[in-house]
Formats: structure tokens, sequence, C-alpha cells
């Protein structure tokens, strides 16, 4: 069984849809599940309280965790300085705290079984410094602190944790961003070519496999940095 | 539950997580220098105690914001956390 959050659009529908496609049991979180047509539960990753109950429920499905992908995000796309505090709380909250809850919440249900996969979402922002995303990639880069830290922890468990930076995938986040401000970051990655949600469906894909069990600990930047 | 039942739990799901066999204390200390379990094994036992619970009938809480900010009572020793297994248990 493998536990997307944010599994409602963007990236997280995406992922879970690739998933269930290749087989998998997906249970997707989600703030608003009215609109996911499969195993969903109701959980606001910014609440620990809301992911406390959905792990419970997970629990209770009795069926091993192969992988828990964090992909709920919210994005704020504006200069720190014309960013108000709310905002900026809502990012880190959602972003930081978020993850940070699914991963202490779900991790007891991989240690148990000694296996198991996280990945969580960063984004290049954070390496490349993205003017007018500060508070984004302040969230981002305290998510890919936390990952690196936290996949030592996990080791021994023989559980894996891992982090996606994407450049600028079409969802949600982007709303608001010109298509001349897209070309300006794509233009700095390796690989200036503009990536797709399925590329990131990809490399999930890959990260679930067997094939990248020897990887842990490491930030994979899509475009490349 | 009482208290002697919930230690003798503890104790036996400790024990099982040692690799070599030694003589539990009450006051056997889960964290700090001299600690008789690592943070590995530690969070292995509080599994194997979630387990129990569950076999019980009740739900053992390790992750609880009254378990965690009393956390250096709750893993102190194991008395401390043998007391906490029975209030949760409700005894």
């Amino acid at each position: 069984m493998i536990i997307v959050t944010g599994a409602s659009k963007g990236l997280g529908a995406a992922i879970s849809q690739r998933l269930l496609s290749q087989g998998h049991r997906v249970v997707g979180l989600a703030r608003e599940t009215s609109q996911i047509e499969f195993e969903s539960i109701d959980c606001d990753v910014s609440d620990y309280t809301s992911v406390k109950q959905a792990a419970k429920h997970v629990k209770k499905l009795s069926e091993n965790v192969d992988a828990v992908i964090n992909a709920a995000g919210i994005a704020a796309m504006n200069l720190a300085v014309t960013t108000d505090e709310k905002t900026v709380a809502r990012v880190i909250q959602t972003n930081l705290m978020g993850t940070i809850h699914c991963c202490q919440l779900f991790a007891p249900l991989m240690m148990r079984h000694k296996q198991g996969a996280f990945i969580n979402f960063s984004t290049i922002a954070v390496a490349l410094a993205l003017k007018g995303e500060s508070v984004y990639a302040a969230s981002k880069a305290g998510v890919e602190a936390f990952s690196r830290a936290f996949a030592r922890e996990m080791a021994d468990f023989g559980v894996r944790v891992n982090c996606i930076a994407p450049g600028p995938i079409k969802t949600d986040l982007l709303r608001g961003i010109t298509e001349a401000q897209i070309d300006k970051i794509t233009a700095q990655q390796i690989n200036t070519k503009r990536f797709e949600k399925s590329d990131v469906c990809d490399l999930v894909e890959w990260l679930l496999d067997v094939k990248a069990e020897s990887l842990s600990g490491q930030v994979l930047h899509i475009g490349g940095v | 539950m009482v208290r002697s039942e919930a230690l003798l739990i503890v104790k036996e799901v400790i024990e099982a997580a040692l690799e070599e066999k030694r003589v539990l204390t009450e006051d056997a200390q889960l964290i700090g220098g001299e600690a008789v379990l690592d943070s590995m094994k530690l969070v292995e036992v509080c599994l194997a105690l979630e387990d129990r619970a569950d076999d019980l009938g009740f739900e053992f809480d390790w992750t609880s914001d009254a378990a965690m900010s009393k956390s250096r009572s709750l893993f102190r020793t194991i008395a401390s956390l043998a007391e906490e297994f029975q209030r949760q248990s409700g005894g």
C-alpha cells in the first residue's frame, strides 16, 4: 500500500494515477477528498492531529505501508517583503511541518516491517535561490535538511528517505507565473527542457523500485542544477 | 491492568529486544548514558508494546502529545514506561 498526500490535484494526483495504473493499492490523503475517485482519507497535513488520525486509519487497514509520498504543498511566489505574515506561516506549516508530521507519524508503520520508502518534495528553487520564491524555497530547504537527517534515523529500520526537487511543472502551484518567467527558470537548469508531471512520476516509480535500494538521503533535481 | 502486569509485559518486551540476557530492574534506565537500550531498540520496544496493547484491546500511543511532553519521565525507566502502559490500558 502506498500513501500519497496532496492526492486530489497536481503532482499528488498524477503520481497516484500512475501508481494505481501499475496495480498498487494507493490511499490518497487530501483536505478535500470528494473529487478523489480512489481510496482516500480526509487529512490536512499541516495539522498534526489530522495526520495522526489518518495514520491511525491507515494502521487499521492492516496492510503493510510500502511508501509514503509527501506531495502535498502550497506555493507563494512573491518577494518576501510583500508576503504577509499569515501566508509565510501557512507555507511553512504546510510544506515543512506537513512533511515532518507525515514522516513522524507514518514512519512507525514502515519501521515495524523494516522496509519502506519516503519520497518528499523539494524544489529546484532551493538550489537556484530563485528571486520571488524565498519563502517557498525556505520551506523546501527545510524539507531537504529534514529528509537528509531523517534518512539516517530510518536507515537502521530499512526505510529509505529521498527528495525530488522538480523545476517548474505545470500544476496549480505555477498559477500566476508567466511563460517568460518559467523559461527564465528552466534556462538555469542543466537540462533546459520543460519537464512534465510524467517525468516526476517516472522518478517516483524508479525511487520505489528495488533498483533504487541503495539510495537514501538524496535530493534529486529534475532537470539538474 | 494492574501495575505488576504492565511491568511484566514491559520487561518481557525489553528482554525480547535485547540480544543478550540480562537482569532488568524497575529502575533500569531506557534513555541516557546508562540506558539498557539504544534508540533503535527503544523504538522496537514501543512498536512491540503497541502490538501487545492491540492484543489486549487498547491503544498504546507513545507518540501522543502527553507522552512526548513527558517523554523524559515516560522513557526514563522501565517502571515509568510500565506505569504509562498501565495508565493507557485504563487500569
